[in-house]
């Protein structure tokens, strides 16, 4: 960098060699790479927590547009010395802007107003990179006329911002991920400071004292980057209560398994699948009240119920020749199949000889499926959306129909008929409009709540005295009885028939269930 | 001679890419079309051909007359059709992702009272029967649009439904539930012949001058006279002409206009009015169905040219491109089941004829593959998706019907865009004076203002423009003599059948124009 000339005289003298406005402009363009990494951080993680993305991401960067405003604005209350001014400004938004990933990460989960903080935090940290370069351009207005000065940190402003748009959604996401960029980025803040602090000899009065301070900060920030992963399953652990002890993406969904004294339990997409401690109520109440009807069965198809424990219950009773499993995700059967604390929970019933694993889509499969069944297990995840709703259609019942052998029968389980009556009853009503007799019944599983099912028969000559295996630890003839009854807060609604061209359960699904998850 | 050069410029596409997207550029063949205009360009007949009937033209109605006389056992029918495939502008195509439309895409369910079209969608299995105890139609679930079937992007947000109703102020819902209540009492006019004030087919419809007098008035000067000045409702009507007819309200009659909405009295035993019938490839499935009623003795890529009378029946001339040859066909009978620009052209030498000068405004329809649809809130991607105040009439996802739920997110989704805005012939020449590109960067603009970002995600645009998409019923158009007329058969040879003669461009249309003139030559014989 050669001496510029000088248009506007030096109004104070400087203890600066000449190479160093060289080094306070390098460090323009580090705090505009930050300072954009900030706002794109801010953004990427408001619109992965909030949804909504183009809302979230115009509001923040909005928002922090305006505080740098407000930073810039502040500047002229910061008087000499200025150079000390910048050093703490750097260490302090190393510190804000670098934690911002991790604190609203962990805030998510705690935080009632998550919106307010968020935008607090956002705010901050743009009062802070607002400041730096209005304070860095006052620092260098006697070094530069003012053109050349102008010229140069808006030149390194601006290509500090360009490499950090691409190198942010290109290297940083993928290869570090959030928490470890927004903590890298605020150690380069601080570096900046410390290198300000070496380099310039009128900072010797207070350098002592800073170096301590930015060697601290440092530190924290190493040890966040080191901890980022833990971080990241503390969050998760958080939102699922328990230690979270497995979690996968599959292309289906996200599984994940958390494990406490008592129970191991697993959630799809965030929403619990069951609880090791009360399951077998649910299990038992799926398949035996079908099943102890059909003595002479020996087919039986179960949809969904990639966990085997459908299967398992299944597996009690010999007569049983083949049962054949069509579950979407390859994801969810192998696991449960190889995990050996889910294999002492299913006994192993994925890898049993008279048991047929296919991973598919159920509604393909029955279409094109030729064998009949004395008895077919419908266990599908709830009609939240019009992907799973399709597969509670008449149209789908229709080809069920198609598979039983006469005198079977179908079960489905079909949500809670206590916080979920009209979605319950719809089940109930859209396979009586498929031609079949059904007889809904329910029962109390701790972890979900009352919990209900509909069998479905071609005629009305179901009983629910037929013999049971040993062992069952809920269902006996009188608990079938027993799970007949609906009190009246239960007591049938009348519904809409769920077809395809109306998907009236995912209407009512989300009708029942607002008031519970919003 | 002419060969080579011809067939050259006859294909009709380009192949072309624009970064990372693939795609073609395909049109009607309008170049081999315009050899009409010099025929004696073509070469001499080297070979003749007999037929009873020749059929010339192999869209909806060509196809629905040629089922119909297959059906009462006239077997010697030869269809002509310029394009690869029959099907007109039910045309369709498919990829390795998906089938789609390349025109029309859906049948509303269908008026119990048009038994044609009953027997028929119950031979394609559209139909799988009635209901014991109101005799009503069952129609079969998987062809039924399923739910979500239509948004509306408005105020940044995709509302269910296309009448808009997020944001819109109290006294335009009021003007918006005023016009609905009017068509729901036009729906349940008659006519003091006693005849519905709107039928499918139009020629069902009253004669009462009460209804048909509206046919002289504009959509647009109705509506005003009427006091629906809602610009949202403006909006939705001018959508609906567009989507219906490529035409505006200024340029649609006031009686098409409120027949788009009060002809529709379909009813089933598991489907409302308000249900439409939709495929993967669009109306490709009806086609595929009134095709193979009676497949044989079908040649594509034929292009009628000549037509002259004979003391025993008519002669058909025609340029065969594969061949490079022309062919002469003699038949008792002939059917033009042609557009009426077409019909002019071959009725040259014909004493007594007389077509009709029909408003056919261009379309282009764009098949995109995409991997993924980045949107804002509201709604999840429906069947039918259009956007508030733009210049297309959204798009359609191909996918839609699909029961399975797999891993692989690509679909195709169906983009259409009637070029409204300027005068047919003015927007025709323009279109097909534009190249791929020019296109493919509109097409996307459009895309972008209601999924921001979603350009990475288009791996391939295959764009057909269409120089006479459909025609449009302007003002004076529908209750002329002349439509009338120009239907009738000249001398019990020459029988015409097409939706230029209905005034509306739709799958009823055809289908009934098809078997009124098949019904026409039998009883001529």
């Amino acid at each position: 960098m050669g001496n510029e000339p000088v248009v506007s005289p030096p109004r104070r003298a400087t203890a600066t060699p000449d190479h160093l406005p060289g080094l306070l402009l390098a460090s323009v363009f580090v705090i505009a790479t930050c300072g954009l990494i900030y706002e794109l951080i801010a953004g990427t993680l408001a619109s992965y927590l909030l949804g909504d993305s183009v809302t979230q991401f115009s509001t923040i960067i909005g928002a922090y547009l305006f505080s740098m405003g407000i930073g810039s604005w502040l500047s002229r209350y910061l008087d000499e010395p200025l150079l000390k001014w910048f050093i703490r400004l750097e260490i302090l938004v190393g510190l804000v802007g670098g934690f911002s990933a991790p604190l609203l990460f962990v805030l998510f989960e705690y935080v009632t107003s998550f919106r307010l903080m968020l935008y607090a935090l956002v705010g901050l940290t743009g009062v802070l990179v607002g400041l730096e370069i209005p304070l860095l351009m006052r620092i260098l207005e006697d070094r530069f006329a003012f053109k050349e000065l102008v010229s140069r940190v808006f030149t390194f402003d601006y290509i500090g911002a360009l490499l950090a748009s691409l190198i942010f959604p290109l290297v940083l996401v993928p290869q570090l991920g959030l928490i470890r960029t927004s903590l890298f980025f605020g150690a380069l803040n601080v570096i900046v400071a410390a290198v300000a602090l070496h380099r310039f000899r009128e900072t010797r009065p207070y350098r002592r004292q800073f170096t301590g301070v930015i060697i601290g900060a440092l530190l924290m920030l190493g040890v966040g980057f080191a901890y980022a992963e833990r971080i990241m399953t503390y969050t998760e652990t958080l939102a699922f209560q328990d230690q979270v002890i497995y979690s996968k993406s599959t292309p289906y969904q996200r599984i994940v398994l958390s494990k406490n004294n008592r129970e191991l339990r697993l959630f799809l997409n965030g929403n619990l699948q069951f609880s090791s401690a009360d399951e077998y109520r649910y299990h038992e109440a799926l398949v035996h009240p079908a099943m102890q009807a059909l003595p002479r069965a020996r087919r039986v198809l179960v949809l969904g119920g990639g966990d085997g424990l459908a299967v398992r219950e299944l597996l009690k009773y010999n007569q049983l020749q083949s049962i054949r499993l069509v579950d979407l995700d390859p994801g969810m059967t192998h696991l449960f199949q190889h995990n050996q604390m889910l294999l002492a929970l299913n006994k192993g019933s994925l890898l049993n000889p008279r048991v047929q694993v296919i991973n598919g889509d159920a509604y393909q499969w029955v279409r094109q499926d030729t064998t009949r069944y004395d008895c077919i297990v419908v266990d599908f995840p709830d009609p939240s959306n019009y992907s799973v709703g399709k597969l509670y259609t008449a149209a789908f019942y229709r080809e069920l129909d198609k598979l039983l052998v006469s005198g079977g029968l179908i079960v489905v389980q079909s949500t809670s008929p206590y916080v979920a009556r009209q979605s319950f009853w719809c089940v109930r009503h859209t396979l009586d409009a498929a031609g079949f007799h059904t007889i809904p019944y329910h029962c109390y599983v701790p972890s979900f709540g009352e919990w209900g099912y509909v069998l479905a028969g071609r005629n009305g000559h179901w009983r629910g005295d037929g013999g049971l295996p040993a062992g069952l630890r809920y269902v006996t003839p009188a608990t079938i009885r027993d799970m007949l009854y609906f009190p009246p807060d239960m007591a049938e609604v009348p519904t809409e028939i769920n077809q395809l061209n109306n998907q009236a359960l995912v209407r009512y699904f989300e009708e029942d269930w607002g008031p519970y998850t919003h | 001679m002419l060969g080579p050069s011809l067939l050259l410029e006859s294909c009709g596409s380009a192949t072309a890419s624009r970064g990372h997207i693939q795609g073609t550029l395909h049109g009607a063949s309008h170049v081999l079309g315009h050899l009409l205009r010099q025929p004696g360009k073509l070469p001499a007949p080297s070979r003749t051909l007999q037929a009873e009937v020749v059929i010339v033209g192999g869209g909806v109605a060509g196809l629905a007359a040629k089922r119909w006389l297959h059906r009462q056992e006239v077997h010697e029918v030869l269809l002509l059709e310029l394009e690869e495939q029959v099907g007109g502008n039910a045309a369709s195509g498919h990829s390795e992702v998906s089938a789609y439309p390349w025109g029309a895409h859906y049948l509303p369910v269908p008026d119990t009272r048009n038994q044609d079209l009953l027997d028929f969608l119950r031979e394609a299995g559209v139909i799988t029967g009635y209901d014991a105890a109101t005799g009503l139609p069952i129609y079969n679930e998987y062809h039924l649009c399923h739910d979500p079937e239509e948004r509306l992007n408005i105020q940044g947000y995709w509302q269910s439904g296309l009448v808009p109703e997020l944001g819109v102020p109290a006294a335009d819902r009021q003007q918006i539930a005023r016009f609905f209540a009017l068509i729901e009492q036009l729906r349940q006019a008659k006519g003091h012949d006693g005849k519905d004030a709107f039928a499918i087919p139009v020629d069902h419809s009253s004669a009462d001058d009460t209804f048909r007098q509206l046919d002289l008035l504009s959509f647009g000067d109705y509506l005003a006279r009427e006091g629906f000045t809602s610009p949202y409702l403006c909006w939705y009507l001018d959508y609906c002409c567009k989507d219906d007819y490529g035409a505006t309200t200024a340029t649609t009659s006031a009686w098409a206009g409120l027949h788009y909405f009060a002809a529709r009295k379909g009813s089933a035993h598991n489907a409302t009015a308000s249900d439409v019938l939709t495929w993967p490839e669009g109306n490709g499935f009806l086609v595929h169905h009134l095709r193979r009623a009676s497949p044989e003795n079908i040649l594509p890529q034929t292009l009628a040219y000549a037509l002259r009378e004979t003391s025993d029946g008519v002669e058909v001339l025609a340029y065969d491109v594969r061949a490079q040859q022309s062919v002469q066909l003699k038949a008792k009978q002939v059917l033009l089941a042609t557009p009426q620009f077409v019909t002019q052209r071959l009725l040259a030498g014909v004493a007594e004829s007389k077509a009709l000068a029909c408003y056919h405004a261009p379309w282009v329809v764009a098949n995109l593959t995409v991997d993924g649809l980045p949107q804002g809130p509201g709604r999840p991607l429906c069947w039918d998706n259009v956007v508030y105040g733009s210049k297309s009439v959204g798009y359609v996802n191909a996918n839609h019907q699909d029961l399975a739920m797999t891993a692989d997110e690509r679909k195709v989704i169906t983009l259409y865009w009637p070029l409204a805005d300027e005068a047919p012939d003015l927007a025709r020449r323009a279109a097909y004076q534009t190249s791929y590109d020019e296109w493919l960067q509109r097409i996307m603009a459009e895309l972008e203002t209601a999924h921001p970002g979603v350009t990475p995600h288009v791996a391939q645009a295959d764009i057909w423009v269409w120089g006479h998409g459909m025609i449009a019923p302007t003002p004076g158009f529908l209750w002329h003599s002349e439509r009338l007329a120009a239907a009738q058969p000249l001398r019990q040879k020459i029988f015409f059948a097409h939706t230029d003669l209905s005034g509306m461009s739709i799958f009823e249309e055809g289908f009934y124009q098809g078997i009124r003139a098949a019904r026409e030559i039998l009883a001529s014989a």
